[in-house]
């Protein structure tokens, strides 16, 4: 079928303005012209107009037939030269509409009448004019072919006489039907002819057999169209097929496409009286024929068929005469091939092509319709002005969406919006391409609200459509509303563009892009409102959800030191109203899903929150993304809008957009808001695809103090590990040497808007390996609290005494060296420890001898840490019960001070006491003293090591209140050994009172033995459990002092044996030895003539009970004057191994025998 | 030949290819409007063509200057090919057997685990078919 015509034919058109809205049905119509005369305005004009329109089907009286009208206000009168052809194409009535004021003008405007009948004259069957205005005598006069009215508003008789010109132009119509359809016989009947043929007839042969049945074949096709104008269908279907017949077996062929062009029509009107010009030809006739009426004007036609119509051929012929709906198009293609081949026939055959589409269409035969439209765009008629250009594509366009080809109809509308700006147009009409390109969006199937993008796909997110073509249009958009003078139109075009092809933008062209964007921009910054063009279709605002592309957005919670808390006895009291269970699987899991909408932690009023989104900028280039700020809802929210840069396609970038609630309440973050390229935008999280969010709904408690903490002391660097979910917000350092003690000043100033009602301290000491002796952290809250409540603004203090006491053993063995000195432990005192000579422990200790690697040894650092927490509350936050908690770090470096890197003990005169032997040394830099109790201060220069001795009284330990008595059950038996050794290191911590000082630095602290006391060092200081009192006569005999005694006189000896310890001893046998001690190292214990025994020298003491007592008695006999000393033995085997020796200490005896007295 | 395309089920184009690059476009708005056809076609076939397994749908529309065919997959897969309306050496059997070979040849490509279907046909098996089967005709 594509190859029906032949197209290299060159067409010279005489009839060359095509009507495209042609339908089959205006076969059967008869044309009336309806024009102004002289000035009429626009507006009068088409009210008149509309007003004659509206009535275009009129029944006629006597013959029940129907007559429908067709108006035009223009027709090219050379269309009218082919009205003999196709009597439809024929003027035959003109109705004049003018304006006349005055009698004095009627004559002229007569005339114009007269002239304008002229046109059209030689087919006119009647004519009308429409005056208006002219009022008294000339209106007076009653003429056929003039109607008068004062006004246009006065003129209620135009449909009447409307009415009755069309019964006028029915009569002419019906006598020249009948006068045609009669006169076959005998008469030469006329050759009718087309305007091109007839120079083809010049001396033609008028008698051949062949020319008159050409005649008789055209005059029948006449006929018929007449017939058909008449309402006689079924005559005229008769006529046509005559015609047909005839006209075909004489090659006829112009006229023979003519014929079956009718009978197709005639048959079209039988088959489908709701007619095949649809919508468009209702606008044509600019609304006047309403609905109802469309659909009734074929009634008549259709009662004709149903046999009321008198006429009998109608009812014979009715049947076989009329087509059946395929044989329609057939026809109609046999038609339309025959009219290509006369080149003049181009607006003919157009016409057939567009009524057999539309046929097509009724029929749903979408396929044969295209051909018969690819058919109609080849037709090449003559040079077309640019605006029958635009309306051939636009009334192609219009088929094609008829038949169903949208994507053909939006090429052929964008065809015909070019063409209404295409150079050679002097004033373009860029409205009219604006307003087309709009209307082929659908064929694109693009929308212009970016929602509707992600819909409908497989997989949401990604871009659908013809990428390339749908570009394309959005681009003469944006040029057609720049051009239009719309840039608001323009702006929202682009964005559109940008944000919805930006996966097929190449780099360059995201450049250029945005470049003309920002263009735009520049003059009128994008928006998010609704844009509404004046034909009512809005364009949705176009966010730019891809610059950036968020992909992750996560709410902060504020940071630890502003973060509030529930105080403990509320948050109780919520958990058992909840339910009565502590713990139960079924709210967990409850708490579980609301943990998805809702996120576990607060937002403070007043306070600065934090939304953390992941961005990625898809551009080549930097983006800069200005007014970035949060949108939410639920809480009055300030949000603080912030700048940021992307670097060209950025891999994943942490933005943090910060607002301010300003009211309390629930808070949802819907969105955040944008401007890029100078286009603002909301972008809605719900609308964003791809978006992961750990939900975005917060409350937001009422407002709390904020509380700031400043120290005296520097600021470290130092972060403790945080353990067990602490957040330290300030961290604080101090060096002190081992000992030292330093105040901590800590300035609390309220930097919140709320008055700080309630503050609570406490401290917790991070673990660590060293062992810590005494209070670490001290402080007295009261006085700062007596400041409370502390007013926005105001300052307050606290004071904090840091005290590091730590282990100054230096880590050694000590247990070793103590072992080593034997002496110290069980030798006989020599003498005073005073008198000895304190010898360096370098001397002893080759092994510490370089200096070097003693100070690398000893002086490493150590380190403590604590945490003091700060929880303060007040205002309204406090009276809904929640607390902040401001976490102080401090960090303490111990450099040691002094170690005693040796402890041993020495017994004294006395029993009851004993010498600690201490050798200190000093690990500082700077030299340094240090004292006991009693003692003279020891200056030690750096690195140096002395000995000290102390004297001290032995330790009753036993009357050491055992306070661990009542949680001793639960610890082991080692443990509460180290607790009870650690009291009684305490104990005789506090009765040395140790101090070192460096005076180069000013500083000073304790020293303390605690660590380094082990149990042998105890033991010696501990009194022993078996008190031993030696009396000499009568007197006790314990220290250096010598008791005197005469000379010849027995002395009274006495040992007392008094038990404090907790078992039965006993029984012991003691033996005194008495010995001279020479001063020189000789002992001579041959006194047995110088002291003899009163009775024995061997004294028993019974078993002595616990807390018993027991004595024995003996005598001496001094034969001669001198220093006598008493060695009180044990006798072997007497002494009870299991006891420890020290617990056998018994004092010595020194004796002076003095002669007798005179 | 000037074009060939690969359209998918949702009718955007998953491959296209034109052999003179300048003036694109055009072949673009050719293909797209050739839709409207073979939409047509594909439903005029409607279920009783199903069976027959006829994918070939023979000629869309001629235009002055070319010839546009088209081919449907069951899985509404469509091939469209534009070629020189001048070559007359180009049969309806050649024609169908080149959409064949596409066919078999985009088969491949959906065998291909990483492909995603969906997505545009970057692969260069398939592209160096398609340059070999322009040079053929041409």
């Amino acid at each position: 079928m594509s190859n029906w015509r032949v197209p290299l034919i060159y067409r010279d058109f005489r009839m060359s303005v095509p009507d495209y809205m042609q339908c089959a049905e205006d076969h059967q119509t008869l044309l009336v012209v309806v024009q102004p005369v002289g000035i009429v305005s626009e507006e009068n004009f088409f009210k008149i107009y509309k007003r004659i329109c509206s009535v275009s089907q009129l029944s006629m009286r006597d013959s029940q037939r129907a007559l429908f009208i067709r108006y035009r206000h223009h027709y090219p009168p050379e269309n009218n030269e082919w009205g003999d052809f196709q009597t439809h194409r024929k003027v035959v009535g003109l109705i004049t509409i003018t304006d006349c004021f005055s009698a004095k003008d009627w004559p002229q405007t007569f005339e114009k009448f007269h002239m304008q009948k002229e046109i059209y004259g030689s087919t006119l069957y009647d004519s009308r004019l429409f005056v208006f205005g002219l009022q008294g005598e000339v209106a007076e006069q009653p003429r056929p072919d003039v109607a008068f009215y004062p006004s246009y508003e006065d003129c209620d008789s135009v449909e009447k006489r409307i009415e009755d010109f069309i019964e006028s132009l029915f009569i002419v119509l019906e006598s020249k039907r009948l006068d045609r359809a009669t006169d076959k016989s005998g008469d030469k009947i006329p050759l009718l002819c087309v305007p091109f043929e007839k120079k083809d007839f010049v001396g033609l042969d008028t008698d051949s057999r062949h020319y008159k049945k050409r005649c008789q074949g055209r005059m029948r096709k006449h006929v018929g169209d007449l017939c058909l104008q008449a309402g006689m269908l079924q005559d005229s279907l008769v006529h046509y097929h005559m015609s047909v017949e005839l006209l075909r077996s004489v090659n006829d062929f112009l006229w023979l496409g003519a014929a079956l062009e009718g009978l197709c029509s005639a048959s079209v009107i039988y088959h489908y009286p709701g007619g095949t010009g649809g919508k468009s030809r209702a606008l044509r006739l600019q609304g006047s024929s309403l609905p109802a009426e469309a659909a009734n004007r074929h009634r008549p036609g259709a009662l004709t068929t149903n046999g009321i119509n008198p006429d009998t051929s109608a009812e014979i012929g009715r049947a076989k005469n009329c087509l059946s709906p395929e044989d329609i198009i057939d026809k109609y293609k046999e038609a339309i091939s025959y009219y290509s081949k006369y080149k003049n026939a181009g607006v003919i055959e157009l016409e057939a092509c567009v009524k057999a589409v539309r046929v097509l269409a009724i029929q749903k035969r979408s396929m044969e319709a295209s051909e018969f439209l690819q058919n109609a765009v080849y037709i090449n008629l003559r040079q077309l002005s640019e605006e029958e250009k635009i309306q051939r594509y636009s009334i192609l366009s219009e088929l094609y969406q008829l038949i169903g080809f949208h994507r053909k109809s939006a090429f052929f509308k964008r065809v015909a919006a070019m063409q209404c700006v295409a150079p050679s147009i002097a004033e373009p009409g860029w409205r009219a391409c604006y307003k087309l390109l709009l209307e082929t969006l659908p064929g694109y199937s693009l929308s212009l609200d970016p929602k509707d993008f992600n819909k409908g796909t497989r997989c949401p997110g990604t871009h659908r459509g013809w990428a390339a073509v749908q570009m394309r249009l959005l681009h003469e958009l944006v040029y057609a509303s720049r051009r239009m003078g719309n840039p608001a139109l323009s702006v929202r075009h682009l964005s559109f563009l940008l944000q919805t092809m930006l996966d097929f933008l190449s780099d360059q062209e995201k450049k250029d892009v945005t470049q003309s964007l920002e263009n735009y921009t520049s003059k009128c910054p994008g928006t998010m409102e609704l844009l509404t063009l004046p034909d009512g279709l809005t364009l949705p605002p176009v966010p730019f959800t891809k610059l950036p592309i968020v992909k992750h957005v996560k709410l902060l919670s504020l940071p630890a030191s502003l973060r509030p808390h529930k105080m403990k006895s509320l948050l109780g009291q919520n958990v058992s109203a909840k339910s009565p269970f502590i713990y139960s699987p079924i709210i967990a899991h409850n708490r579980g899903e609301e943990k998805n909408k809702k996120i576990d932690f607060q937002w403070v009023q007043g306070d600065v929150c934090e939304v953390q989104l992941m961005v990625y900028n898809p551009m080549p280039f930097e983006l800069r993304v200005e007014n970035m700020g949060l949108l939410t809802s639920g809480v009055e929210f300030e949000a603080l809008p912030a700048a940021l840069s992307l670097p060209a396609e950025s891999g994943l970038y942490p933005v943090t957009l910060v607002g301010v609630p300003q009211t309390t309440g629930t808070i949802t973050v819907n969105g955040y808001r944008t401007t890029v390229f100078g286009v603002f935008s909301d972008c809605l999280l719900d609308n964003l695809l791809g978006v992961k969010t750990s939900g975005s709904t917060v409350e937001v408690i009422p407002a709390l103090p904020r509380l700031q903490i400043s120290t005296s002391l520097p600021r470290s660097a130092h972060s403790l590990q945080p353990s067990s979910g602490d957040e330290i917000s300030t961290n604080v350092s101090v060096q002190l040497y081992n000992g030292e003690t330093q105040q901590l000043i800590i300035t609390l100033e309220n930097i919140g808007m709320e008055p700080l009602e309630t503050l609570e301290v406490t401290s917790k000491i991070l673990p660590t390996k060293e062992k810590l002796y005494g209070d670490f952290l001290n402080w007295k809250l009261e006085e700062t609290l007596a400041q409370f409540p502390l007013q926005p603004g105001k300052v307050a203090t606290l004071a904090i005494s840091i005290k590091a006491k730590l282990d100054f053993s230096c880590q050694e063995n000590l247990l070793q060296d103590l072992s080593d000195d034997g002496i110290s432990v069980s030798g006989f005192p020599l003498s005073s420890p005073f008198r000895q000579v304190v010898r360096p422990r370098v001397e002893n200790r080759p092994a510490t001898a370089p200096e070097g690697s003693k100070v690398g040894d000893l002086s490493h650092l150590k380190t403590l840490e604590a945490v003091l927490n700060f929880k303060y509350s007040g205002g309204p936050g406090h009276v809904e019960g929640y607390y902040r908690n401001l976490s102080l770090g401090l960090h303490v470096e111990v450099e040691p001070s002094v170690f005693f890197t040796r402890v041993s003990t020495l017994p004294a005169t006395s029993t009851r006491q004993c010498h600690l032997l201490l050798d200190v040394f000093n690990s500082t830099e700077h030299e340094l003293t240090v004292s006991a109790r009693r003692n003279e201060e020891l200056i030690l220069h750096a690195g140096e090591c002395q000995r000290m001795a102390i004297q001290v009284d032995k330790f009753n330990f036993e009357s050491i209140p055992e306070s661990l008595g009542e949680n001793g059950q639960f610890a082991n038996p080692k443990q509460l050994e180290e607790e009870r050794q650690e009291a009684r290191g305490l104990e005789i911590n506090s009765k040395l009172d140790i101090h070192w000082r460096i005076p180069s630095l000013k500083r000073s602290g304790e020293a303390s033995v605690e660590g380094l006391l082990n149990q042998l060092v105890l033991e010696h200081l501990q009194l022993a459990p078996l008190q031993w009192d030696v009396l000499v006569d009568g007197q006790l005999c314990d220290c250096d002092a010598a008791a005197a005694c005469p000379v010849g006189d027995p002395v009274r000896l006495e040992v007392r044996l008094t038990n404090r310890s907790p078992r039965c001893v006993g029984p012991f046998a003691l033996t005194v030895v008495p010995f001279q001690d020479h001063q020189n190292g000789v002992r001579n214990y041959d006194l047995q003539d110088t002291v003899s025994f009163v009775g024995s020298s061997t004294f028993h003491l019974e078993a002595v009970q616990p807390s018993g007592q027991s004595a024995c008695l003996g005598a001496l006999l001094f034969l001669y004057t001198g220093d006598f000393f008493l060695h009180i033995r044990f006798q072997e085997g007497s002494r009870s191994k299991e006891l420890p020796p020290s617990w056998f200490c018994l004092p010595s005896v020194h004796v002076r025998a003095l002669g007798a007295q005179a | 030949m000037a074009q060939i395309a690969v359209i998918a089920k949702e009718n955007y184009p998953l491959y296209i290819r034109s052999t003179p690059m300048e003036n694109e476009l055009k072949f673009h708005y050719m293909v797209h409007t050739s839709l409207d056809v073979v939409d047509e076609k594909i439903s005029a076939m409607g279920k009783a063509l199903v069976d027959q397994r006829e994918l070939y749908l023979g000629l869309l529309y001629p235009t002055e200057d070319y010839k546009v065919y088209g081919y449907v997959t069951n899985s509404k897969v469509k091939f469209v090919m534009v070629v020189d309306s001048s070559n007359t050496a180009l049969r309806d059997n050649e024609i169908r057997s080149m959409f064949r070979k596409l066919h078999n040849s985009y088969t491949d490509v959906m065998c291909n685990p990483f492909y995603n279907p969906g997505d545009r046909i970057q692969s260069r098996a398939f592209d160096n078919m398609v340059t070999s089967m322009m040079i053929q005709v041409c």
